[in-house]
């Protein structure tokens, strides 16, 4: 049996045992390379899922769709590591109960799909940990690599032009499972507190207030960078900062459903080089 | 008689073009990302593109800009309008339905109030409209009765040759008469065989899901939650649709001086609607959804007996979750009305 039917199988079965009562996974999208979510809340729904390489999306954010959880009952949802690692993060940040929670795990390498031993998200903690370990000394990424070999004044100059094309349609917070605000810091209006407008200045706030925000809480999962309809590429100042506080604080977002947020929390040996 | 621009002439048209001060706009790719954007030769020119990126809306309707300045004084105010700076422009290479989207939205800003700031930009633009020898998957002008080659809110209509030789020049408006003057003697007389026109596939039956929009038991039917239930609430199909048209006024400074500004904003919010008490009338997505929907294909010819979509595609194309007005309508199409 295919991987996907295996998975079929199993969220038919949560879902006729009654175990959970929706399991939020991936059908096929508008075009052969698209996979769209499917909340599947019938074992008949099942039938339409797709689990493949084509299947990048993190769903996490969907969990905390409001009322969703508040019944107190089950949900599963097909999650890469990366999808995991941002449930751990929910859950230690209290948006969610992570016992309602089932995982059905899967990874996507080279184009090959895995599936991934376990049901609950600390059932993969050996395997989070092993890529906390194998997180490498450099970005390994072209475009990263370059900006990091840029000085500052160069480094503000490609921002800039990368961020002159932001529309503020706010597509990358939508998209990230780590933005769930109720009401975001640019949605206070009374006052004001960040500019709406979609000007050089204002594009700056947005960016690097959202930067700032997912220091130490990105995962990773490039919802952010996929969702962005004018291809700023904005996982690569997620990838700098969780670089960043990997070496300063020793700190790899979404470790377990315990793991103290880096931003607020304070450990007396806590590196203190950046503080001039 | 007809005319013809050879495509080994477009050079000089944009070169006869900016000296006579105009500013050459037309489909530019960059490196992963389109838009029609100011160009200095024709080089710089993508016409192969199926469409750019981002829609024609932001040349006419930016997505901020300056409407006055104001200063606070302990007796005086001081209020400073802003117009946009006069400028002569021409599009080169408009696709049609970001064309007749322009169109779409001139009744909207000429309707109770004449919104200067867009009739303006209309009036100093020439709109040079190629038409579509490819289309996507995405596509969907024909649904929206509109065509690949519609001439819809263009001055100048071209129609592609055969062997990229370049196109058939019809012009439509005094506007697009008088810049194809400038150039005259760079076209020539005769007639060439066309290249054949995109085909677009109809998606949808537009009269039946009109019909279902306007039944009023419909606002509550429960297709709204199911159809929306993966949207994200983000803008980005709104700000990248050439119809689409809301905006807020924000006042950036201090009490005694600043800038207010125009500045898109979209019915995907949920501040879009939400009261000062707190309250929200669109507290959910499906809500959102359903009024972007209404708003497109009742509302808006309810009052100006014209749909609020071009059929570009992009809100479906660039969608982070693969949803749309595509996928939209051809399930309401499908409901019994």
């Amino acid at each position: 049996m295919t991987i996907q039917e295996t998975y079929k199988t199993r969220a038919k079965e949560l879902l006729s045992s009654g175990r959970v009562k929706m399991v939020v996974g991936y059908k096929a999208g508008s075009t052969p390379d698209r996979r769209r979510p499917h909340f599947i809340r019938t074992p008949e729904e099942a039938d339409r899922l797709i689990l493949d390489s084509a299947c990048i999306a993190n769903l996490s954010g969907y969990l905390i769709t409001e009322g969703l959880l508040s019944d107190e009952k089950s949900v599963g949802i097909f999650l890469k590591p990366d999808g995991i690692r941002s449930l751990n993060i929910l859950a230690a940040e209290s948006q969610l109960n992570i016992e309602q929670i089932v995982v059905l795990g899967f990874d996507v390498n080279n184009n090959e799909i895995t599936s991934l031993k376990g049901e609950k998200a600390e059932d993969f903690s050996t395997l989070i940990e092993s890529l906390k370990e194998h997180v490498p000394q450099t970005p390994g990424n072209p475009l990263l690599e370059r900006i990091e070999a840029m000085n500052d004044k160069e480094r503000f100059a490609f921002w800039e032009a990368e961020f002159s094309r932001c529309i503020k349609c706010y597509a990358c917070r939508q998209a990230c499972p780590m933005c769930y605000c109720r009401r975001c810091i640019v949605d206070c209006n009374q006052p004001q507190w960040v500019n709406t407008s979609s000007h050089t200045l204002g594009n700056f706030e947005w960016n690097i207030v959202r930067a700032f925000h997912l220091s130490g809480r990105c995962v990773g999962c490039g919802n952010c960078d996929r969702a962005c309809p004018v291809n700023i590429p904005l996982r690569l100042i997620n990838a700098k900062m969780a670089h960043e506080v990997l070496g300063a604080f020793d700190h790899f977002a979404g470790m377990s459903q315990t793991q103290e947020p880096v931003l607020a929390s304070f450990k007396k040996d806590d590196s203190e080089t950046f503080i001039l | 008689m007809t005319r013809i621009l050879l495509r080994d002439k477009l050079d000089n048209c944009v070169a006869r073009w900016r000296k006579a001060g105009l500013t050459v706009i037309g489909p530019v790719k960059k490196e992963t990302f389109s838009s029609y954007a100011a160009v200095e030769n024709a080089a710089e020119l993508d016409l192969s593109m199926i469409m750019p990126d981002r829609s024609i809306k932001g040349l006419f309707f930016p997505q901020t800009e300056p409407m006055l300045h104001y200063t606070i004084k302990k007796q005086a105010l001081d209020i400073k309008d802003f117009t946009p700076p006069p400028e002569k422009r021409i599009i080169f290479g408009a696709r049609p339905c970001d064309a007749s989207g322009m169109a779409i939205d001139d009744p909207l800003f000429g309707w109770d109030y004449k919104d200067n700031f867009w009739f303006q930009r209309r009036n100093e633009t020439v709109i040079v409209t190629i038409a579509c020898t490819k289309a996507d998957d995405f596509c969907m002008c024909t649904s929206l009765k509109l065509a690949p080659d519609s001439t819809k809110g263009s001055d100048v209509m071209l129609r592609p040759l055969q062997n990229n030789r370049g196109w058939l020049v019809e012009e439509l408006t005094d506007r697009g008469r008088d810049a194809f003057n400038e150039i005259a003697d760079l076209l020539q007389d005769g007639s060439e065989p066309e290249a054949s026109i995109a085909v677009v596939p109809e998606k949808f039956d537009l009269d039946a899901c009109v019909t279902w929009l306007q039944k009023t038991e419909n606002f509550e039917s429960t297709f709204w939650k199911e159809i929306s239930m993966r949207c994200i609430g983000c803008a980005s199909c709104t700000f990248l649709c050439p119809t689409c048209h809301c905006f807020d006024f924000q006042d950036e400074g201090d009490t005694y001086s600043g800038i207010r500004r125009k500045n898109w904003d979209s019915c995907s919010f949920a501040l879009f609607t939400m009261h000062t008490s707190g309250h929200n009338p669109r507290a959910t997505q499906s809500a959102r959804w359903r009024q972007r929907i209404m708003h497109k294909f009742n509302y808006f010819p309810g009052k100006f007996n014209v749909n609020s979509c071009s059929g570009c595609g992009r809100c479906s194309r660039q969608c982070p979750v693969d949803m749309g007005i595509t996928e939209t309508l051809q399930a309401i199409s499908t409901l019994q009305p």
